[in-house]
C-alpha cells in the first residue's frame, strides 16, 4: 500500500508537466487535442444587445421577454446582456478623467448589471435569476430546475484587462465575454440579438443598401473595418481558436420570432462560422 | 474629444512576482532569505507581491488535459496554487505587515500601503472560465506572469520585477542547455524576433508590453542570489532587463 502510494505520488507530481516549461512551444503544442469535453452541451446562450435592444425600452424588450419565456420550455437558455448607452457614457467620463483601460473594464459591469436586473425582474415569474461569476458551478442546478440564468456579458478581466492595440477602450467586451463563456461550457448554440437583421457587407446605417450576409466565415469578416462589424473583433479572433462554439448566429431581436427561428436552426439572420482549418 | 493623459494609480509602488516552481517550490532554503530581504526592503520601498503557482498548477493542468477539459476550466484550476502560495507568504510575512488580498480588495491597496503593510496576492488574473482558448494549445496563455504584468500596468507601478531561479533570460533553457547565454538587456521586439522555443516569461507579457501605456520595462532576477531583488528595486543593473524601444 505504501509502495503503491509512493508510486502514485511519483507519477503525479514528478511525471507529466512537472519538469516541463509551460512556455516551451513543444509542450504547448503537445497540449492541443482534437477532442475536449462539452461541459453543458445542451445549453443555449442568447445575448441581448444593450444599445440595440435594452436602450429601446419596453417596445423592444417586452415582446422578447415573452418569446424567451416560451422558448425556455424547449431549450436550456442562458441569457447574457450588454450595457449600451450607460456603458458608453461612463467610458466617456472615465476617458476624460484619464483612467487606464483596466479601470474602464471594471466600470462597465455596473451598467450591464442594471440591464441584468431589469431582465431578471421581467423574467422572474418564468424562472429568471441573476447569475454572477461566482455561481458558475451552479449552472447545472439552475438549468435542471428550469431556471433562466441571466448574466452580464463583460468578461471578469477588470483591472487585468490587456492593454488595447489601438485607443483606450477594452478590447474584451460583452460580445467576446459571452462567446468565451459559451465556449467554456461547450454550449450547443450561441445567438446574438441586435437591431439589424445580421451582418451586412458594410454597416447599413452607414452604407444604405448594403447586402445582408447569410453565411460568412470569421476570417473573412476580420478583413472588414471595425465600424462595419456587428460583433466585436475580439470575438471573431477568438472564434478562430475555438474548439466548441464553431458558429454563432446574429439576428434581429426587434423582429418577433427571429430568436425562435435561430434556435431551430433556420435563422433569418447571419451565421458566422470558424473556417475548418482554424484553431484546434 | 481631446484625450487626457492616463493617470498612474499607484506610481510609487514596486510590483514583484514571486516565482512558484522556481522559488516557492524549493521551500525554506529559497523562501526564507527572500522573506528577510523583503523585510529590509520594506523600510525603503512600497511593494506588492504576486505569487506564482508552480508544481501543483502543472499537476492539475496535466490531469485536466488528460480528461479533455477545456482551457477555461484549466484557467479556473490554475487559480488555486498561486492562492495557496500567496497565503503561505502572508503567514510568513504577517508579523512584518504582510496582508493577503484578493482581486476584490484591489481598491484597498492604498490603505494597506499607507499603513506600512505589504500586500500579497495571487499572480493569476481573475479570468477563470473566460480565458481565451489559445491557438494550437490548451494551456491558458494568461497565467501568473501575465496577471502580475497587468497588475503593474494598471497601477502604473514604479517597477516590475520577476523573481525566478535563473540569473535572467537566456538564449535557451540554462537548466537543459549548458551553452545557453545570459541576455542582460533586450528589447521586446528583438526578443519576439528571436522566436525562442522556450522563454523565462509567458509570451503574452511581451505582446502586452508592445501596447502598454505605463509598464514598458521589466526585470527578471535570480531570487536565489542574495541582494538581487534589492538591486532591481534600486534600479541597478541585475538579471535581464526587457524594455520597449
Amino acid at each position: 500500500m505504501r509502495k503503491e502510494r509512493a508510486e502514485l505520488r511519483q507519477k503525479h507530481l514528478q511525471g507529466g508537466l512537472k519538469a516541463e516549461s509551460l512556455i516551451d512551444k513543444s509542450v504547448l503544442r503537445a497540449s492541443a487535442a482534437d477532442k475536449e469535453i462539452d461541459i453543458l452541451p445542451d445549453a443555449v446562450v442568447v445575448s441581448i444587445g444593450g444599445a440595440s435592444i435594452m436602450d429601446r425600452g419596453a417596445p423592444a424588450i417586452l415582446p422578447l421577454v415573452d418569446e424567451i419565456a416560451r422558448l425556455r420550455k424547449r431549450h436550456d437558455l442562458v441569457i447574457g446582456v450588454s450595457g449600451g448607452a450607460r456603458t458608453r457614457h461612463v467610458f466617456k467620463i472615465a476617458l476624460d478623467l484619464g483612467l487606464p483601460t483596466g479601470g474602464l473594464a471594471h466600470l462597465a459591469g455596473a451598467s450591464e448589471e442594471q440591464n441584468m436586473k431589469m431582465l431578471q425582474a421581467l423574467l422572474a415569474k418564468h424562472g429568471g435569476i441573476q447569475m454572477t461569476k461566482d455561481h458558475f458551478w451552479d449552472l447545472p442546478h439552475k438549468l435542471a430546475s428550469g431556471m433562466i440564468p441571466i448574466m452580464i456579458g463583460m468578461p471578469p478581466y477588470h483591472y487585468w484587462e490587456q492593454p488595447p492595440r489601438r485607443g483606450r477602450l477594452p478590447m474584451n467586451g460583452s460580445d467576446f465575454g459571452l462567446f468565451v463563456f459559451a465556449e467554456s461550457i461547450g454550449a450547443r448554440r450561441l445567438v446574438y440579438l441586435k437591431d439589424q437583421d445580421g451582418q451586412h457587407e458594410a454597416d447599413p446605417k452607414r452604407v444604405p443598401g448594403a447586402k445582408l450576409l447569410r453565411r460568412v466565415s470569421a476570417r473573412d469578416l476580420l478583413r472588414l473595418p471595425d465600424e462595419d462589424l456587428i460583433v466585436e473583433r475580439m470575438l471573431l479572433e477568438t472564434m478562430l481558436c475555438a474548439r466548441h462554439v464553431r458558429e454563432i448566429v446574429v439576428t434581429n431581436g426587434l423582429k418577433p420570432g427571429a430568436l425562435t427561428k435561430a434556435l431551430s436552426g433556420r435563422t433569418t439572420g447571419t451565421v458566422i462560422y470558424a473556417p475548418k482549418e482554424a484553431g484546434r | 474629444m481631446k484625450t487626457s493623459p492616463i493617470v498612474r494609480i499607484l506610481p510609487d509602488v514596486h510590483v514583484l512576482k514571486f516565482g512558484g516552481q522556481s522559488v516557492m517550490d524549493r521551500g525554506r532554503a529559497a523562501v526564507y532569505p527572500l522573506i528577510e530581504e523583503f523585510v529590509r526592503l520594506k523600510r525603503r520601498h512600497r511593494m506588492i507581491l504576486c505569487a506564482g503557482g508552480g508544481t501543483r498548477a502543472r499537476h492539475a493542468y496535466d490531469i485536466a488535459l488528460g480528461l479533455g477539459l477545456p482551457t477555461g476550466v484549466l484557467a479556473a484550476l490554475g487559480e488555486a496554487p498561486p492562492r495557496q502560495n500567496a497565503r503561505m507568504l502572508q503567514m510568513l510575512l504577517a508579523k512584518h505587515g504582510g496582508v493577503y488580498i484578493m482581486p476584490d480588495d484591489f481598491d484597498k491597496l492604498p490603505l494597506y500601503l499607507a499603513m506600512g503593510c505589504l500586500p500579497i496576492m495571487s499572480g493569476m488574473p481573475p479570468y477563470d472560465y473566460w480565458e481565451k482558448p489559445p491557438m494550437g494549445a490548451r494551456i491558458p496563455a494568461n497565467r501568473t506572469d501575465s496577471g502580475t504584468y497587468l497588475t503593474a500596468e494598471f497601477l502604473g507601478a514604479k517597477s516590475l520585477t520577476y523573481i525566478k531561479d535563473v540569473d535572467g533570460l537566456y538564449t535557451a533553457d540554462p537548466k537543459k542547455d549548458r551553452k545557453a547565454k545570459l541576455i542582460p538587456r533586450i528589447s521586446v521586439s528583438e526578443l519576439i524576433a528571436l522566436d525562442l522555443g522556450d522563454l523565462a516569461l509567458e509570451r503574452v507579457v511581451l505582446e502586452n508590453m508592445l501596447h502598454a501605456r505605463h509598464m514598458t520595462s521589466l526585470r527578471i532576477v535570480n531570487g536565489l542570489k542574495a541582494g538581487s531583488v534589492a538591486r532591481a528595486l534600486d534600479g541597478k543593473d541585475v538579471g535581464t532587463l526587457i524594455y520597449r524601444d
